[in-house]
């Protein structure tokens, strides 16, 4: 009797072992439930802003790890993607499994609604502890905000190294930069607005910056792909506060792009991913949040989609491991944290606008 | 009577088509959040945030002074165009007309990222000015210069209402005028503009409408500058507060209309008429061109330098750029010429499917929608029952509605309604919000060609006992058949290009060429959007090339 007990269940293990041959090593054997029923649910609905030469890398590997899931993957903006996403939710027809954005406040605001759902990622001993929340928010990537010059534009002995010697440089020679500084306008820009917003909690280096611009009308944009583009042609000379895998993805292709990581300090944004209450294949999202999270997955951030893994045991093109070896105590990461909500406040915004364009008008 | 009642039931379900969208909008106007949040509360705060904004100011203020720019550069330049092609013997006629019209189908996208590539601070024709001539005098971002372009690129909306008056107008009066020894110029101003002046009014009225719904032109061109439009500063409100202010969108959406719906009816007021002014015809003859002599050449050169101005140059820009993988002052071309950024058309999740889906919008779709056209066409011709006489009236509010915001509204309305909830993020809310942006314009299309269908035949049917169903499926729609493949065509030039509408309707299944444009250009991905306008402006080419080949008027 016992016998047939422990063959049975053997037979069951086996066969659910046998089901489950790809649970990755490491994993507890319980794992292979989830995947189970994620390939039952066999589709994963994706919303992100990531762009897609960026993330088509991961989803090659992620199709390739686990064949039966299907992806679909949406690109939006980061405030049409949260307004997509909240509209379905309220409506009772959300598509998405899987929200990834580098919109921190936005992600965050979505916990604040209520809308995502919690789930302890396998992964979580591997993560830095500043980028998870209550098991509901995930910080993927470790990504360094940089600034983008063009190599033929600004000689070697000028490239700035601290946003010090930038406002020294544009005061020094501003007929040079008249009309060739970009920015993000962080009225149009969400992310433009929140990063600048954190360079002035580090300190009032920011407003000696922006007043240097001032003075040579530097031009503002909604994205950082425009930026980039228009450095590249040069049509700018130099960009202050691009996302650094886009910059370094640009520069793979075009040899006139350089980048800086300001000496004095360099934020670090991360893409936050979440799992959404309402997600039709949430085992689907658990997967590959897992596989996001996981050795694999942050060797493909870190070689392929240049998006600098977070994970500080992997080693790669762009990695946080690398940039922390070269400026250590530099970086300063954005925590996520409810605090993460005050950038979305207008009583905040509105006054911090008027602040900047008094700023730029040497005010 | 009881026949009449299914033209009341076509006029009320396009009436809640039309008022569906146009009440939620104003609605949302009313209230503190998203109408689909919790917190959503009944109130004027967002009127009070609007009016206070001095953005909101500024945007109005430049949105009406690049309204009456444009009608000082399109009104007179279209109406000379539309004088010398169709009464003077400028060379080359036969092919002029068609190049005329082709701005009218080229997207705004393309042409505003092709005057960045050609004509912007490092663009080839400057760089190449900077070389032989000197410093270039010009900047594309100017707001002089966005005047410039809209104002050129809208010369073919006036010529398009001027030509077909000059043409209705007879020619013995000028011929009268010549014989008695006025030349050409004198002519043209003291015969002919006083004969088409009211329909030129009409040209005026619309140019200036158009003005207000600008998006794709400002956006690209006056953005570095921060420089805002309604249109442009109403997409602003998806981020400036944080979260999307959908409740002040909705409000400069109703502060458009306030402007644009009193624009849409003096112009349909004033286009009666004027088409009463044109029946007044003269003997069928054919009109005795006016000679223009030495000065022939003159005005060929002057349309030909506006041709290479609205259409050579951006194209030109927009296709270099599509092969090379960087340009610029820093880049040498022979360096990075590539055909990546068409291979990259596969790599590029969506992109691919946009191309097939515009194609389906575009030939499929056009027309069903010419169908849709078509049927309340049918219902309102020669009708003077109350309820379609308010249709003839409710289906200019589409036309006062940003296309982008219709498409929005458009996906909540499938959003939030029960039975429509699974087609959500499937072509037919793509299908719907096209149709209902174009429904005035095809509509207007649809009746001038059921119009043309003279009243006797029908008579006659009737007296022999037809009823109204064989009356339209036996006489009206076979004699009208020509019109309406023209209107298929045309529906499928407009659809194509159109750019705006599908931006919030982006979802994977949906996508179309025009949105896919936008969220590349604003994600950044710049070789991809060249390499797509390209195939994009390809596929008009190839509508108007049928068009051509076909006999069909482009100009309809």
């Amino acid at each position: 009797m016992n016998r047939a007990i422990v063959a049975v269940t053997l037979g069951l293990f086996c066969a659910v072992a046998a089901n489950a041959a790809d649970v990755p090593a490491g994993y507890p054997a319980e794992y292979a439930k989830i995947l189970d029923a994620a390939e039952k649910e066999g589709r994963l609905v994706i919303y992100a802003n990531t762009e897609q030469f960026a993330v088509n890398p991961i989803l090659e590997d992620f199709k390739a790890a686990f064949p039966k899931i299907q992806v679909d993957y949406l690109e939006l903006k980061a405030a049409d993607l949260y307004t997509r996403a909240t509209s379905e939710i309220a409506a009772n027809t959300l598509k998405a499994d899987f929200i990834w954005s580098s919109a921190m406040d936005l992600q965050y605001q979505l916990v604040d609604e209520n809308a995502v759902a919690t789930y302890a990622s396998v992964e979580k001993p591997n993560m830095p502890s500043w980028a998870l929340y209550k098991d509901q928010l995930y910080g993927v990537t470790f990504e360094p905000v940089a600034i983008v010059y063009n190599k033929k534009l600004v000689p070697e002995a000028d490239v700035p190294q601290t946003r010090d010697a930038f406002a020294k440089l544009l005061e020094t020679k501003k007929a040079d930069y008249v009309g060739k500084v970009a920015m993000y306008d962080p009225e149009r820009s969400g992310l433009g607005f929140f990063v600048i917003s954190h360079d002035a909690r580090v300190g009032d280096g920011i407003w000696k910056l922006v007043k240097a611009m001032g003075p040579t009308s530097p031009k503002l944009y909604v994205a950082t792909g425009q930026m980039l583009e228009k450095v590249g042609s040069g049509e700018h000379s130099i960009a202050y506060n691009i996302i650094g895998p886009y910059a370094l993805l640009k520069a793979e292709k075009d040899p006139n792009i350089g980048i800086v990581m300001p000496k004095d300090y360099t934020q670090i944004l991360t893409r936050i991913a979440l799992i959404p209450k309402a997600a039709p294949h949430p085992n689907a999202g658990k997967v590959f949040l897992d596989y996001l999270l996981s050795k694999r997955g942050q060797q493909v951030i870190a070689d392929k989609a240049l998006l600098y893994s977070i994970r500080a045991d992997i080693q790669g093109k762009a990695t946080a491991a690398k940039l922390i070896a070269d400026m250590g105590d530099k970086l300063k990461p954005i925590a996520i944290t409810p605090a993460l909500l005050d950038d979305l406040d207008p009583a905040k915004r509105l006054p911090f606008y008027k602040k900047f364009n008094n700023a730029l008008a040497g005010k | 009577m009881r026949r009449e009642t299914w033209r009341s039931a076509v006029a009320g379900s396009a009436a809640l088509f039309i008022l569906a969208p146009v009440a939620l909008v104003l609605y949302q106007s009313f209230l503190s959040a998203p109408f689909y949040s919790a917190r959503a509360k009944l109130g004027l705060g967002s009127y009070a945030f609007i009016l206070n904004d001095d953005d909101f100011w500024a945007a109005l203020g430049h949105s009406l002074t690049l309204s009456a720019s444009m009608v000082l550069i399109a009104v007179p330049l279209g109406s000379l165009l539309a004088f010398l092609n169709v009464r003077t013997d400028v060379p080359g006629r036969r092919w002029l007309e068609p190049a005329i019209l082709l701005p009218l189908f080229v997207s705004p996208m393309v042409l505003a990222f092709g005057f960045i590539v050609s004509a912007g601070p490092v663009g080839f024709i400057t760089i190449w000015w900077q070389n032989h001539i000197g410093p270039a005098g010009w900047n594309i971002y100017s707001f002089a210069a966005l005047i410039l372009v809209v104002g050129l690129t809208h010369v073919p909306h006036v010529y398009i209402y001027v030509s077909a008056a000059l043409r209705t107008v007879p020619s013995d009066l000028e011929e009268a005028a010549r014989v008695a020894g006025a030349n050409p110029f004198q002519v043209a101003r003291r015969v002919t503009l006083p004969l088409i002046w009211p329909t030129i009014a009409v040209a005026g009225v619309l140019v200036f409408f158009l003005g207000f719904e600008l998006f794709g032109l400002p956006y690209v061109l006056g953005d570095p500058e921060g420089r805002l439009v309604l249109a442009t500063y109403l997409y602003k409100l998806t981020t400036r507060l944080g979260t999307p202010a959908y409740n002040m969108m909705a409000v400069v959406v109703v502060a458009i209309m306030l402007f644009t719906l009193p624009l849409v009816l003096l112009q349909r007021r004033m286009l009666r008429s004027a088409d009463r002014h044109a029946t007044m015809r003269g003997k069928a003859s054919r009109p005795k061109l006016i000679p223009l002599g030495k000065w022939r050449w003159v005005a060929l050169a002057l349309i030909v330098t506006w041709l290479l101005f609205v259409v050579v140059i951006p194209l030109v820009g927009i296709t270099f750029r599509s092969f090379v993988s960087a340009w610029g002052s820093t880049v040498t071309v022979a360096d990075v010429l590539t055909l990546e950024n068409y291979r990259a058309i596969n790599n590029v999740r969506g992109v691919g499917r946009s191309i097939v889906n515009t194609l389906l919008i575009a030939i499929v779709g056009g027309l069903l929608s010419v169908c849709v056209f078509t049927l309340l066409a049918l219902a309102s011709h020669r009708s003077k029952q109350w309820s379609t006489r308010a249709l003839d009236f409710l289906v200019l509010l589409p036309r006062a509605m940003p296309g982008i915001i219709a498409g929005l509204v458009v996906f909540w309305l499938f959003l939030f309604i029960e039975p429509l909830k699974p087609y959500v993020t499937t072509l037919a809310t793509v299908w719907i919000a096209y149709t209902l942006v174009w429904l005035p314009f095809g509509l207007r299309l649809i009746s001038n060609s059921l119009g043309q269908v003279s009243r006797e035949l029908e008579e006659a049917a009737a007296v022999t006992g037809a009823k109204r169903t064989v009356v339209a499926r036996q006489v009206i729609l076979p004699l009208a058949k020509h019109g309406m493949i023209a209107a298929w065509l045309l529906t499928f030039l407009l659809y194509v290009r159109e750019y705006s509408t599908g931006i919030y309707l982006f979802a994977p299944g949906t996508e179309v060429m025009g949105a896919m444009l936008v969220n590349l250009w604003t994600s950044g991905n710049i070789d991809v959007v060249a390499s797509l306008s390209v195939i994009n402006s390809a596929a008009i080419a190839v509508g108007i090339a049928l068009a051509l080949r076909f006999g069909i008027r482009l100009d309809a």
